[in-house]
């Protein structure tokens, strides 16, 4: 059936509100792993030794498993305790409003991120940084440098302050706020540090 | 949600991450991809995710590179391209940390099979499984790049082989993989450069990596 428009967060939200009552237990338990073996079985997904696939029917199959999945299953909603549901029109409209590209960074750093097709000769975008690992306030600086000043990096992820001020950056206190921008001052700091003061953070 | 909301409305880039554990809920490898694959898709219909950011982890060695987890992101990514146009990304976590050689090969078999698979960015490196305060530096991120960069191209059933050389070099060191040095133990942190025995290191996983046949 033909949708009006692709989902955006606040219909997300709306349908989980009004989403069907799960356990969280049950849905990890049973809907999740009896959802995803019924789709295993009825798409035929059996991978051989490979590890990227050299079976185009494959990979085809595996798609739709995954969009059938989606359909089928919904999306779980914590902490309201509900599920939404969306049909396989709503998925595939949302994913023609996906962009195809997005710019990272400015100036001369600034890079392009395109879809790529297969092993495309261009290669993919090189994002460096420590992802989220714990990182000594006083090392912070220097290491998000090592990453900015790598010549095949093209834009930065940072890790996360292990204090601010010397305080511990806790969760759900002023300190995490602080250790936050504090987080991002450092990486600029960095990027400017290394002449590249527009990549993409 | 209601900081998507926020981003969404101030037309910021939104960046969705998602980790399937292979071995949870999901199941086994098949199982764990189409729900990488379904939860993938949630993110650009449900949450008006950008680009998404991958990262199928092993429930018992907590990492990114394993042949199961590789061979999960590699088949969801490559399913979804395929079929979309979709902007994917895969983080990286791996077992041994920073100035090891094993740390360089399990970043060079994720990067190899995240390019070959079709991926748009790659995001790393949380060496040590991220969890160990300063075990992460730029020399992982050099790797990572260096490799990407020398596969783009290559015929997927040779990368094939050249992965599996590489992940034999490494596949019998989980239950004791090297531990490696903190940033400021491998690097002179005055100067920003990584110290001799780190390029030692990296000049000895490059000859490794050339004998798979991944020239860098």
């Amino acid at each position: 059936m033909t949708v009006s428009r692709a989902l955006n967060v606040f219909d997300s939200f709306d349908r989980f509100v009004t989403g069907s009552k799960v356990r969280e237990d049950t849905w990890d338990y049973v809907t999740i792993p009896t959802n995803a073996m019924n789709m295993k079985e009825k798409w035929n997904i059996s991978f051989d030794n490979k590890i990227i696939p050299e079976d185009d029917d494959l990979s085809d199959r595996l798609f739709h498993a995954g969009l059938e999945m989606l359909a089928v299953t919904g999306f779980y909603n914590t902490n309201l305790g509900r599920a939404l549901s969306i049909s396989e029109e709503e998925i595939l409209e949302g994913i023609k409003s996906a962009p195809k590209k997005i710019r990272l960074g400015r100036g001369k750093e600034m890079v392009s991120c395109k879809s790529r097709h297969g092993n495309s000769r261009r290669k993919p975008i090189i994002q460096g940084g420590p992802t989220g690992a714990s990182v000594s306030e006083d090392m912070f600086s220097p290491m998000m440098q090592s990453y900015a000043q790598e010549a095949t990096v093209d834009v930065l992820v940072s890790g996360v302050l292990n204090t601010v001020s010397g305080h511990p950056a806790t969760t759900n206190t002023p300190w995490e706020i602080k250790a936050t921008l504090a987080e991002i001052r450092y990486v600029r700091e960095a990027c400017c540090m290394v002449g590249r003061p527009g990549m993409g953070i | 949600m209601n900081m998507i909301a926020g981003w969404a409305q101030s037309d910021d880039i939104i960046m969705m991450e998602q980790m399937p554990i292979f071995g949870g809920y999901c199941g086994g490898v098949e199982e764990t991809a189409i729900c990488d694959v379904a939860t993938m898709l949630a993110s650009f219909a449900l949450f008006e995710c950008d680009i998404h950011l991958d990262g199928p982890i092993h429930i018992r060695w907590g990492t990114t590179t394993t042949t199961e987890t590789l061979q999960i992101a590699a088949h969801a990514a490559a399913a979804l391209d395929r079929n979309t146009d979709l902007l994917l990304a895969n983080q990286y976590y791996t077992l041994a940390g920073p100035c090891t050689e094993m740390c360089l090969l399990e970043t060079a078999a994720q990067a190899v099979t995240d390019t070959a698979s079709g991926r748009e960015l790659v995001s790393g490196v949380a060496s040590s499984k991220g969890v160990v305060k300063d075990k992460t530096t730029g020399m992982e991120a050099r790797m990572m790049g260096e490799a990407a960069t020398v596969v783009a191209g290559m015929e997927v059933s040779e990368v094939n082989r050249i992965l599996e050389s590489i992940i034999d070099c490494y596949r019998d060191q989980y239950s004791k993989p090297p531990l490696g040095k903190r940033f400021q133990d491998c690097y002179d942190t005055k100067n920003i450069v990584p110290t001799e025995e780190y390029l030692n290191v990296y000049d000895k996983t490059l000859k490794t990596l050339n004998k798979c046949g991944l020239n860098i």
